[in-house]
């Protein structure tokens, strides 16, 4: 068994268990599905005059592309990073929590490989996803009567399919925190984390240089307040993460 | 195809085994013994990785374990505790995986069902099963392959008569093909019908060996755990 076919049965089995699981469609369903109905919601409400909506959306607060693009940036970038998280923390603690960990020991495919199969299918379920999402809002876009998207809101729109992905990359720490606690309830606990430190960054200002909230501040400022070299730092932060995870299955005895 | 040259390993809360010689050859079928926390599961987690040795070396199919080239595990195969099972999937999905994951021919699926009478159920997903039929799937996933070296913890553990049979029939079957087989268990009278050797287990260090056709077993079991329990509290009186 080479390389490539041991990676390419990892990747196999990964995608059938994801697929066959729970966790995977309710987290997919919920992520798209649940994404677009809140936007409906939120269109609804405002369509109503809501006052104290109007503030709290703020420059969101418009029935337009701009207005509905603004608004999925925003709970992508809180929503997304939960929901990418739970499912990270499923295909990684879960191995812990059913005991399964003991079966993946004694195999021509190494546990590093097997970790990085994990990740591999990772990325294209959240690559998939965000792509639905954007899908998604297109169509609720032309069924709210806005019109073909001008110039501005495809830009917007390609924002949005980059923030899917980037919300998706910022979640790796919860791969490796659920391998080094053993602990599926460990790596929910880390998603949650991640969406507070992100939240807090942002309002401390410091969100520009943090890679957590990087990819949110920079779809919802247009592309104004991030830098380009400050959105690569998150590339690298998944990279860095991925390391750690892949090093730790590697690494990994069960003598607790 | 298994040996354990002087493997010791402590755990913080008291001693795992200590000093351990085994070796286990081509065809031959040994069975572990010994009372609860005698050490058989910290062997056998030893033999396939899941633990590193303090001290020592153990070696699995000539190599020893830092040095095993990830390729040659397609030729172990281990159930130790929880099989490689998935609740989400059937239990021939639950093979085909195992399948995958050692490379092995796709086709061996088919047979193993048959063989561990799984066919009834093997549309049936993992988290319906009795714990009977889960062992049988957790045995059929790590025997399919035909493996030249097994490694099971107290593989008769919730299975039926009838499937003990079957177990009985694969692992002579395996060993008679050249496989090298290593059993624990607490059935005395069970691993008796099938090994070539028994070995005693107790405090984590290997005592000794019972004859498999010596007669009342477990009587000479119990005698042999007692004589080593109290020249054990002897030296320690000595030695405090």
């Amino acid at each position: 068994m080479n390389r490539t076919s041991a990676m390419n049965a990892v990747f196999r089995v990964e995608v059938r268990k994801l697929v066959r699981s729970p966790v995977g469609v309710i987290a997919s369903v919920a992520l798209v599905g649940g994404t677009l109905v809140l936007l409906g919601g939120i269109t609804a409400a405002l369509a109503s005059g809501n006052p104290d909506l109007v503030a709290k959306l703020g420059p969101a607060a418009t029935r337009d592309w701009a207005g509905l693009l603004s608004s999925a940036a925003q709970v992508t970038a809180a929503g997304g990073l939960l929901g990418c998280g739970v499912v990270l923390a499923w295909l990684f603690g879960r191995e812990f929590a059913d005991g399964t960990i003991t079966g993946l020991f004694a195999l021509p495919v190494s546990r590093g490989r097997i970790a990085l199969g994990k990740l591999a299918v990772y990325a294209v379920w959240v690559v998939g996803l965000s792509l639905l999402l954007t899908l998604g809002l297109l169509g609720l876009g032309a069924l709210l009567g806005y019109g073909g998207p001008t110039g501005g809101a495809w830009a917007a729109l390609g924002r949005q399919l980059l923030l899917g992905v980037l919300t998706g990359a910022v979640a790796t720490p919860i791969a490796w925190v659920a391998t080094v606690t053993r602990s599926l309830l460990a790596g929910v606990g880390c998603a949650i984390g991640l969406v507070v430190v992100s939240q807090v960054a942002v309002l401390a200002g410091a969100g520009a240089w943090l890679p957590l909230a990087g990819p949110a501040l920079w779809a919802m400022s247009h592309g104004t307040e991030v830098t380009a070299w400050q959105l690569a730092l998150v590339p690298a932060f998944a990279v860095a993460f991925t390391v750690l995870a892949c090093s730790s299955w590697t690494r990994l005895r069960l003598n607790r | 195809m298994l040996t354990f040259e002087q493997v010791s390993l402590s755990f913080g809360e008291g001693i795992g085994v200590a000093e351990l010689d085994l070796a286990v050859a081509e065809g031959e079928i040994v069975a572990l013994v010994g009372l609860n926390g005698a050490g058989k599961t910290t062997l056998m987690r030893l033999a396939v990785g899941m633990l590193r040795p303090d001290s020592g070396t153990v070696r699995v199919l000539g190599h020893a374990l830092r040095e095993l080239p990830s390729a040659r595990w397609c030729g172990v195969g281990a159930l130790v505790e929880v099989p490689l099972a998935y609740p989400e999937l059937t239990v021939r999905e639950n093979l085909r995986i195992a399948c995958l994951l050692r490379g092995s021919d796709p086709r061996c699926v088919e047979r193993a069902l048959d063989d561990w009478r799984l066919g009834p159920v093997a549309d049936r997903r993992f988290r319906r099963l009795s714990l009977g039929n889960r062992q049988r799937t957790g045995l059929a996933s790590v025997l399919q392959h035909d493996p030249q070296l097994i490694v099971l913890d107290e593989p008769s553990n919730a299975l039926d008569p009838s499937s003990v049979l079957v177990l009985r029939d694969q692992l002579t079957k395996r060993a008679a093909e050249g496989a090298a087989v290593v059993v624990s268990s607490h059935h005395l009278d069970e691993v008796a019908r099938i090994a070539d050797r028994i070995v005693l287990l107790n405090a984590g260090r290997l005592i000794g060996e019972l004859d498999p056709t010596g007669r009342d077993l477990e009587r000479t079991f119990f005698d042999r755990i007692h004589d080593d329990d109290t020249s054990r509290a002897a030296e320690c009186e000595q030695t405090s």
